[in-house]
């Protein structure tokens, strides 16, 4: 045997251990990822609660807008409390351009919220539901397309990621057929190019996204800049439709009792975005982006349990809320075990390099990032009073606005809100263990 | 040419950063005609 051959025979199992180690990692990183997607459904659908507490009378706009103020509130301290703004700003040193994509990505998703309201108006959330949640479809076909996802996969896990995406339209379908009675809409065709409209938008909103990720940039970082496009845009939106700033302002004003409920919305919905990004990050926008589309189902039993909707239904209606249900989780459940192969690893791998040669982001910086590891000259660098103030400030305005609610007018099953509050939380505090652990939530 | 520049150009000639600016402008015309 020559040398270089004893070399290579010596170097050969190393390479393999390592190789079999990136893998092993590269496992359990997607596996928090199918975990983090099937707990962003769970809060971003009980994030519909707090807002069906207020009793109408304010304008989809101000709810909205409302809503993002609150959405603002938690995207600045979440982050502050988690990691520190100094982690946020070393994250932009190693990729300033990603600010860019992160405020597209905010006023992507302010167009498309507003949109949704306008849908709702004109053909009901049963027809416009399941519309706009067609996102994910558009989010699959742009991770296969931009983003090589499920390129070098093989036809089972095509098979398990497409087939359990369109189980849970179906499902979605069902669902939304069943949760609204729809009367006949006076502008149908206004609204359904409203809610496809929304679902182009949030199926796009993942390019930066994965972009994002792809490059290396902790979620905790990218919602920080998300939230300016999204507040900025939605502010915009607010003034122009409400035909001013005074208007806007005595609607706010007067509604000052229920707003509590929606910023809270805005908080919940927070959380679970957040682990729709680590969703993302860790499990692909093919796999990360279905998943937390079971919101629709935990919207739902909120509605029934919580809020007694559909009580003295027909049976037919029944078997439609459990079939597309059933047919919903199904197709959840096909996704999550649709596991990652090397070859798809690699491909991932490749478009994370390319990523870093494009936009000369240093290429340790996102190969130890992209494995859930701190980089060199990135290290944690702790909470300053920067973020004590941030984390006070949030505080004190979601207290002040509790101070001044008022309690809700709806007759609400406070055991079943308890109940699965106590599911949200747990399925909150086991995956931010795991991405702790795993991550330090990089 | 500064760094921040480059990276302004980067992103400029990156087509994927067109798709989202397309329809983001897309959505404000639909919402217009819409309201």
């Amino acid at each position: 045997m020559d040398s270089l051959t004893a070399d290579a025979a010596r170097v050969a199992p190393a390479e393999h251990d390592r190789e079999t180690g990136d893998m092993r990692r590269a496992g359990l990183l997607h596996t928090i990822g199918i975990v983090c997607g099937l707990a962003a459904g769970a809060w971003l659908g009980a994030a519909e609660a707090p807002t069906k507490l207020v009793t109408m009378g304010l304008t989809p706009v101000v709810v909205s807008l409302t809503m993002v103020v609150g959405v603002f509130l938690a995207r600045w301290s979440l982050p502050a409390l988690i990691q520190g703004t100094a982690h946020v700003a070393s994250d932009c040193r190693q990729a300033p351009h990603l600010i860019i994509w992160a405020v597209l990505a905010g006023c992507l998703w302010a167009v498309a919220n507003t949109l949704t309201i306008f849908a709702v108006r004109d053909v009901g959330l049963s027809i416009a539901f399941p519309l706009w949640n067609s996102n994910s479809l558009l989010g699959i076909f742009w991770g296969i397309v931009l983003f090589d996802e499920l390129r070098a996969a093989d036809w089972r896990r095509w098979l398990g990621v497409i087939g359990g995406a369109l189980l849970m339209f179906g499902g979605a379908v069902a669902l939304a057929l069943a949760s609204t009675r729809q009367t006949t809409p006076p502008d149908a065709l206004r609204g359904v190019i409203a809610a496809l409209t929304a679902g182009v938008l949030w199926g796009t909103m993942y390019i930066p996204y994965r972009k994002a990720y792809l490059t290396g940039m902790s979620p905790l970082s990218f919602i920080t800049f998300f939230t300016v496009g999204e507040l900025g845009m939605m502010t915009l939106l607010a003034v122009t439709f409400s035909a001013g700033v005074a208007p806007l302002w005595r609607e706010l004003t007067s509604a000052r009792e229920v707003l509590f409920w929606l910023l809270a919305g805005g908080f919940i919905w927070v959380v679970g975005d957040l682990f729709q990004q680590y969703a993302v990050k860790y499990a692909g926008i093919t796999r990360g982006i279905p998943l937390s589309n079971t919101n629709q189902l935990w919207g739902l039993l909120w509605g029934i349990l919580v809020f007694g909707e559909l009580r003295g239904g027909s049976q037919g209606l029944y078997t439609m809320v459990i079939g597309g249900s059933i047919v919903m989780a199904l197709g959840a459940g096909v996704i999550a075990l649709s596991s990652l192969s090397r070859s798809e690893h690699a491909s991932w791998r490749a478009a994370a390099e390319r990523e870093a040669k494009r936009y000369r982001v240093h290429v340790d910086f996102t190969r130890a990032r992209v494995a859930g590891n701190g980089a060199t000259g990135t290290a944690h660098t702790g909470r300053t009073w920067i973020d004590w103030l941030l984390v006070g400030v949030a505080t004190a305005i979601l207290v002040w606005f509790a101070s001044i609610a008022r309690p809700p007018q709806l007759q609400v099953s406070w055991s079943w809100a308890a109940g699965l509050t106590i599911v949200m939380v747990a399925a909150a505090a086991g995956c931010g263990a795991a991405l702790w652990r795993t991550t330090r939530f990089n | 040419m500064s760094e921040p520049n480059d990276r302004m150009r980067s992103i400029l000639r990156d087509a994927q950063f067109w798709i989202p600016v397309v329809v983001l402008v897309g959505g404000l015309l639909v919402l217009t005609w819409i309201h």
